[in-house]
């Protein structure tokens, strides 16, 4: 009897595979990203490494040495005073003291600040806390510490912000109607966020994180896009990161450009050009779990997409990594094996500039 | 919290336990890509790539240069003061330090 | 984007086989065009093709192949809206051939919303555009619904399947708490429970008892047609 592998499904669970169910799953995950995204698929030698990386003895595993990578981190210092569901910890702390838990215990390379909705539009009513609040901070760290949030234009439709739901309006089959919406919306959020991030660059900001770009579809990264444009023209050193949602921009108006490109339907390699395009200095290209697949299928396909925007793209790549994505399981404590398989796969062979 | 600190024991460069913020300031202020980015600090700092994440051989680089170290060692440069001369060493603008001095 | 143009062009000498309108029928589906449709039904129609038959074997494959399109990001939101649209006009065409009632039949009826305490409403939108433009009849309630909304509604509409989406671990209780309300209202096995959202798994859906959990908007509409067999 083969020997068997304990790996994990996208949902977490332990399953035991041998190496040619590990092998199948790879070369299946790998096939449906080369065909979605129409890329190269990886070599038979890479896809062999992942297998030998997913089947290492011992829990976890590391990159070898000299190939380590920056890890920048998102989510602010809310994975520790965090306790609403977005995988905080719950341990009441300031958010001064989160940051440096974060440079001096946890040994980060770089550290965000953000508000605890951790979307743009609502950090604008309390500005003034926030500029304190980095102030603070960077008078006591050393790392990079910049202002993160999540561009997040679903806030701006009814019945949260002023602009009419382009959903309800799309089914509806009000469908001009449901673009110009996404269009105001889309205007509105990029004028909030270059607001909030000159005040936060007064205070001392490093710079800016725009995490799950994209998440409300192409109207959330034309937006974020512009503002990458506007803050890189006014404060020409500020350390400018674009994270995405998924890997491929969500068509919810279907006909919003930047510079001449269509921004529906893009994959990681066609988003990472346009993204330096606007102005930023680092790209954080995504792929989502699906959590009925295992870690094998999941991180073929996720390394195979990756691989392929870090080839396409000019400025340097930090993969996100986070709860069900980059072949991550989606599950809130990820189980550190898979975790760490996944890690040095990303370094190791789809030759990430960071995490 | 397993997750981020699984990361950083996996690939990081363990922040100013060793080099990792010098390399990502690279990267973010010139756009470097990650060997590139390494390479400028080491030159910088005047050791191998390999030393960048090497604690033994950071530590004391990092107390020389008044970069900032990661346990209490008293009258070393902290913070704001730690940042003035990362900007000395790596020739770059770090926006806090500007501000700050603007303040003075 | 693809934008299939249709061909109206005949092959001369012969008459087009059923397989053939059939295909340019889907086309004009794909094309999004309502005027591509209207034209290829109407020939569909003249050639003596079956209504029954123009719309299973043309229309609604060929909306089959816009949600195929929709997930590999080369049609989108607004072309399925467009092509979902062409097709009720194309089967609107057709109406009079039909038996009485026939023609308004809908496969299912249901009621999609994000649970109460969770106000994300795009993914759980877009499911509900996919599935309307499946043919289903689609009642989004909306988001952050109370679980008596939920109820109340499957009332009103009699519904077939409820879908329950929740895209926060802390939420996920909610959909949950539907199930129990159905089954204390004694409405458990008269309706589908359909699960989304980002944190659910299968295994949170087999674990409160739910019928279907969907990936994506895709995999929905493909789910429901399977537990619903239509």
């Amino acid at each position: 009897m083969a020997t068997e592998y304990s790996i994990r499904m996208g949902d977490g669970k332990r399953v035991y595979h041998d190496k040619k169910q590990i092998m199948d799953d790879l070369e299946a995950g790998i096939a449906d990203a080369a065909d979605l995204g129409e890329i190269s698929g990886l070599s038979s030698d890479e896809t062999e490494r992942i297998a030998e990386i997913i089947m290492l003895e011992g829990r976890m595993v590391g990159v070898e040495e000299g190939k380590e990578v920056p890890v920048t981190h998102d989510i602010s210092t809310l994975r520790i005073d965090g306790d609403q569901g977005n995988s905080g910890v719950g341990i009441p702390s300031s958010r001064m003291i989160g940051c440096m838990m974060h440079e001096r215990a946890f040994g980060a390379d770089t550290m965000e600040l953000g508000h605890i909705d951790y979307s743009y539009k609502p950090v604008k009513p309390v500005i003034a806390q926030e500029c304190q609040a980095m102030e603070v901070c960077q008078q006591n760290m050393i790392i990079p510490l910049l202002y993160g949030a999540m561009p997040n234009m679903g806030l701006y439709y009814t019945p949260d912000g002023p602009f009419e739901n382009p959903g309800d309006l799309m089914k509806a089959f009000k469908i001009a109607e449901a673009q110009e919406s996404i269009e105001k919306s889309a205007d509105h959020l990029t004028r909030d966020m270059i607001w909030i991030m000159q005040h936060l660059m007064r205070s001392a900001s490093d710079g800016v994180n725009f995490d799950t770009t994209g998440a409300a579809g192409d109207g959330d990264m034309y937006s974020t896009l512009h503002a990458v444009e506007a803050l890189r023209k006014e404060f020409p050193n500020m350390y400018i990161e674009v994270g995405m949602a998924g890997e491929c921009v969500l068509g919810m108006h279907g006909g919003l450009e930047y510079d001449g490109t269509t921004l529906a339907g893009l994959w990681p390699h066609q988003q990472a050009p346009l993204v330096s395009k606007a102005g930023a200095n680092l790209f954080g290209p995504v792929v989502n779990t699906n959590t009925s697949k295992s870690f094998s299928w999941n991180l073929g396909r996720a390394v195979t997409f990756i691989k392929a925007a870090v080839e396409a793209s000019d400025i340097p790549c930090h993969v996100d990594m986070g709860m069900g994505v980059g072949g991550i399981p989606m599950f809130e404590t990820p189980p550190i094996d898979a975790v760490s398989r996944a890690s040095k796969a990303m370094v190791e062979v789809a030759g990430v500039d960071g995490i | 919290m397993g997750m981020p600190i699984s990361h950083i024991m996996t690939s990081g460069m363990s922040g100013i336990r060793a080099a990792g913020d010098l390399v990502a300031r690279m990267q973010f202020a010139k756009n470097m890509r990650i060997d590139e980015a390494k390479k400028f600090v080491a030159d910088k700092l005047n050791v191998a790539p390999i030393d960048l994440s090497d604690e033994f051989a950071m530590r004391e680089i990092r107390e020389d240069l008044g970069i900032g170290v990661i346990t209490s060692v008293a009258e070393a440069p902290k913070g704001i003061a730690a940042k003035m001369n990362i900007e000395k060493l790596l020739d770059i603008e770090i926006n806090s330090c500007e501000r700050f001095r603007n303040q003075i | 984007m693809i934008l299939l143009a249709i061909t109206n062009k005949n092959i001369v000498g012969r008459k087009m086989s059923k397989e053939e309108l059939a295909k340019e029928l889907s086309d004009a589906i794909i094309s999004c065009k309502k005027d591509n449709v209207i034209a290829a039904v109407e020939k569909a129609r003249d050639a003596g093709m079956e209504p029954t038959e123009i719309i299973e074997k043309g229309l609604a494959a060929g909306m089959n192949e816009v949600g195929v399109l929709f997930e590999r990001g080369k049609l989108f939101l607004p072309h399925v809206m467009m092509a979902a649209d062409a097709m009720t006009q194309g089967v609107a065409l057709l109406e009079k051939d039909m038996e009485p009632g026939e023609s308004a039949k809908k496969p299912a009826v249901i009621v999609n919303g994000t649970v109460e305490g969770d106000v994300h409403d795009i993914g759980k939108s877009i499911v509900s555009t996919m599935l309307q433009s499946a043919g289903f009849e689609v009642h989004d309630i909306g988001r952050d619904m109370p679980t008596k909304a939920f109820i109340d509604k499957i009332k009103e509409v009699n519904a077939n399947v409820v879908g329950l989406s929740a895209l926060m671990t802390t939420t996920m209780q909610g959909q949950k708490e539907v199930i129990e309300a159905l089954k204390e209202e004694g409405l458990r096995d008269e309706i589908k429970v359909m699960l989304g959202g980002a944190p659910v798994t299968q295994a949170w859906a087999d674990k409160i008892g739910a019928d279907l959990y969907a990936e994506n908007a895709t995999e929905a509409v493909r789910g429901v047609k399977e537990i619903l067999n239509v």
